[in-house]
């Protein structure tokens, strides 16, 4: 696809990126302040934070979108020069979370703008945002190891599946 | 004041107005009121009585009752006592007199009650829209029983909020229309005359997720402590621990003590890591990248602790009611006290420059000032309030979990500028420490959660107080039918504390905006934010008020 080439191209050596909260908690947020801080230092890969979307490469989505901030941030999407990236980082950007079909929540930030890539949790660890990014730009790979967990009662029932059931994307 | 002095006190003023007084031990009151008396109750409490005005709330009980429930609440810290003071106003005329001219800080407490129950506060001096978005409908009003949670109301730009008028002269500088925020979104419009701030607007509530009616009519009772959670996520556990301390009261279950320690425990981690994070915040706001790496760097290891004691960075997920979910193990006690030894370590050394730096005191010094006059009427809270000489600080004054056993000095500045309310945080963060050393020390051995058999009846309240990292978190429960709340208030500090914002900036420099702001903590985390005003303030993109409108109403 054009996009992916593009991405694997042209962005893999300094990806900055404008952060938007479309209505976050905070948790999401912090942890993407973190992956800049020492123990995690985002800029050895050339990502940085910008401080206008006219500057950046792709916008990082935080928080359900809400009703409110769902115009603002189609605003800030188109002011982001082509071609263009956009992260869902976090659960509720992903999917809406837990109040996704709240009176005041849209959902999750797909609702709203085309979403590349997304990385769920509440909140999804440094670690986990930068390997994200990391996968996407091909800077890493991605490898998905498939197992199957069974709760029955209050016991977890946690099995490992063949290899050859294991989903791992082709990198080109 | 005890409770019979202000029940004594009341009926003096308002004689049968007062319709019910019923205390509920020596820390709690509550009073049904006629709601014709509702402002010389608030009067009296607040100005004679010397009352601090905590939040209204509103409740539609039309289906049982036939009236809303108005709902003020007051304390008085001294005295480790809580007013509530209820008031039913009829559904077929659902209005109730203005508080706000008496008492500043109700300001936004009503205008959301007329957002979000259509309860008219008659006589507010500024009745715009705060709560709801922009195109949301007038007369539909979310939290009444009659709209389901699901709805979503056509768009209509009717009731839209506009602009206060700018002063003479004035020009405006947008910091927003939108703005990537966080546990408060903001949009502010600042006044300026050249470079001096003279006024302000606000619109705010970007993120309003609607978490209350969702307590009130589609969770139960132990899903909400982990919705709570994500209130806010710095000090989400502060909610879940109010949260299910309110349900507690309210049923009279009583919570293994060993459980009011290890919340103690997480309490303080909390405060920890965002009295650190704020610190760095704030060093980046002022362009002081040094002290952001610094702190931040110091920050880890305590957030990897939480996730060894937790299984979470944060959103711990350890509150349920009755008590916590998961015991602090002794063999974990040793790497607590590592983390906190080597914390404390990086801590003093960082406490003992600042006083001396020349570019925090310069930058911090004698900006926001806000005195302890407008620091009273404007209700506000935590570091807020103990920078400009207020002693309120709730684990002293209204002891919860296992404060009452342990020693917490308050640290309270009287500088009332962002330097002061700096020294607060930076001076709390060891006393902090010190609590959960304590805690260690005194834990009781036992259970963890009490076991609750029975179901919750209907119509009891409990309400709790927490101090979070940025002042008083308070929940007020009203357990209803079905195994859910009737209706569940919360009130974040950062809620009051915004709205001194517009007194704090006014008379500063536009290039001191940012660190007013950022000096009240106001849940925000955020650096790209922080750039972004930088950025637009110094640009001065100057709109004018039409332009204004327009961008925010597209």
């Amino acid at each position: 696809m054009i996009r992916d080439w593009l991405i694997k191209k042209i962005l893999p050596r300094a990806l900055w990126i404008y952060h938007v909260n479309c209505g976050a908690c905070n948790g999401c947020d912090i942890e993407v302040l973190d992956t800049l801080t020492p123990y995690y230092d985002a800029e050895r890969f050339g990502i940085r934070l910008v401080g206008s979307p006219r500057h950046a490469d792709a916008l990082v989505l935080c928080g359900p979108m809400t009703r409110q901030t769902a115009p603002a941030v189609r605003r800030a999407y188109e002011a982001v020069p082509d071609p263009k990236v956009v992260f869902a980082i976090g659960s509720c950007a992903t999917g809406g979370g837990m109040w996704h079909d709240t009176y005041n929540v849209l959902g999750g930030a797909d609702q709203v703008l085309p979403v590349d890539f997304y990385v769920p949790g509440c909140p999804p660890r440094p670690e986990a945002i930068l390997h994200g990014v990391a996968t996407a730009l091909g800077l890493t790979t991605k490898e998905v190891k498939a197992m199957r967990a069974i709760q029955e009662g209050s016991d977890v029932e946690i099995e490992d599946l063949p290899e050859e059931q294991w989903l791992v994307q082709e990198q080109d | 004041m005890t409770a019979e002095q202000v029940t004594q006190g009341l009926r003096e003023r308002i004689g049968d107005a007062l319709l019910e007084s019923e205390p509920r031990g020596d820390r709690r009151v509550y009073m049904t009121i006629d709601p014709a008396e509702v402002v010389a109750a608030a009067d009296e409490l607040f100005n004679k009585m010397g009352g601090r005005y905590v939040i209204t709330a509103a409740t539609d009980r039309r289906e049982k009752h036939g009236s809303f429930l108005v709902t003020h609440f007051f304390s008085f810290d001294d005295d480790d006592l809580y007013v509530i003071l209820h008031a039913n106003v009829p559904e077929d005329d659902p209005r109730i007199a203005s508080i706000t001219p008496t008492i500043p800080g109700a300001g936004w407490a009503e205008r959301e009650m007329q957002d979000l129950l259509g309860v008219e506060a008659v006589g507010h001096p500024d009745p715009r829209r705060l709560v709801l978005p922009d195109d949301w409908p007038t007369g539909v009003f979310p939290l009444r029983t009659d709209f389901s949670s699901q709805d979503k109301p056509e768009a209509s730009m009717e009731g839209a909020p506009q602009m206060t008028a700018i002063p003479e002269g004035a020009v405006v500088v947008p910091i927003g229309p939108y703005f990537p925020t966080q546990h408060e979104p903001e949009s502010f419009a600042v006044f300026v005359d050249g470079e001096v701030v003279v006024g302000s607007d606000y619109r705010g509530f970007y993120n309003h997720r609607g978490i209350e009616k969702l307590g009130s009519s589609d969770l139960t009772y132990n899903q909400i402590p982990f919705i709570a959670e994500r209130i806010c996520g710095i000090c989400g556990f502060v909610h879940s621990c109010a949260y299910c301390m309110a349900v507690e009261e309210a049923a009279g279950i009583e919570v293994p003590r060993r459980a009011d320690y290890i919340r103690t425990i997480f309490l303080e981690l909390e405060r920890l890591h965002s009295h650190m994070l704020w610190t760095g915040v704030a060093g980046h706001i002022i362009g002081y990248d040094t002290l952001f790496m610094q702190t931040w760097r110091m920050r880890e290891p305590l957030m990897w602790l939480a996730e060894q004691l937790s299984g979470n960075r944060k959103t711990y997920g350890m509150n349920i009611v009755g008590g916590v979910r998961r015991d602090v193990d002794k063999k974990d006690f040793p790497k607590i006290e590592k983390v906190l030894a080597d914390i404390e370590r990086e801590w003093t050394a960082l406490q003992e420059a600042v006083p001396g730096d020349r570019t925090l005191t310069a930058r911090l010094g004698n900006v926001g000032v806000i005195t302890p006059e407008e620091v009273r009427e404007l209700c506000s809270l935590g570091p807020v309030a103990r920078g400009s000489g207020d002693t309120v600080d709730i684990r002293v004054d209204h002891p919860y979990a296992a404060y009452d056993e342990l020693e917490v000095s308050k640290c309270v500045e009287d500088g009332c500028d962002t330097l002061a309310r700096t020294f607060v945080r930076l001076r709390e963060t060891p006393v902090a420490i010190s609590i959960i050393r304590q805690c260690l020390e005194q834990m009781p051995e036992g259970e963890i959660r009490a076991e609750i058999t029975e179901e919750i009846p209907p119509g009891l309240q409990g309400i709790a107080a927490v101090e979070a990292p940025r002042g008083e978190s308070f929940h007020w429960v009203l357990t209803g039918e079905e195994n859910r709340p009737e209706r569940w208030r919360v009130r974040a500090p950062t809620y009051s504390n915004l709205q001194a914002v517009s007194t704090m900036i006014n008379g500063d420099v536009l290039a001191d905006v940012p660190i007013d702001i950022g000096s009240l903590d106001p849940c925000y985390s955020c650096t790209d934010r922080m750039t972004v005003i930088d950025r637009r303030s110094g640009q001065m993109r100057v709109m004018t008020r039409e332009e204004m409108r327009n961008s925010r109403n597209r």
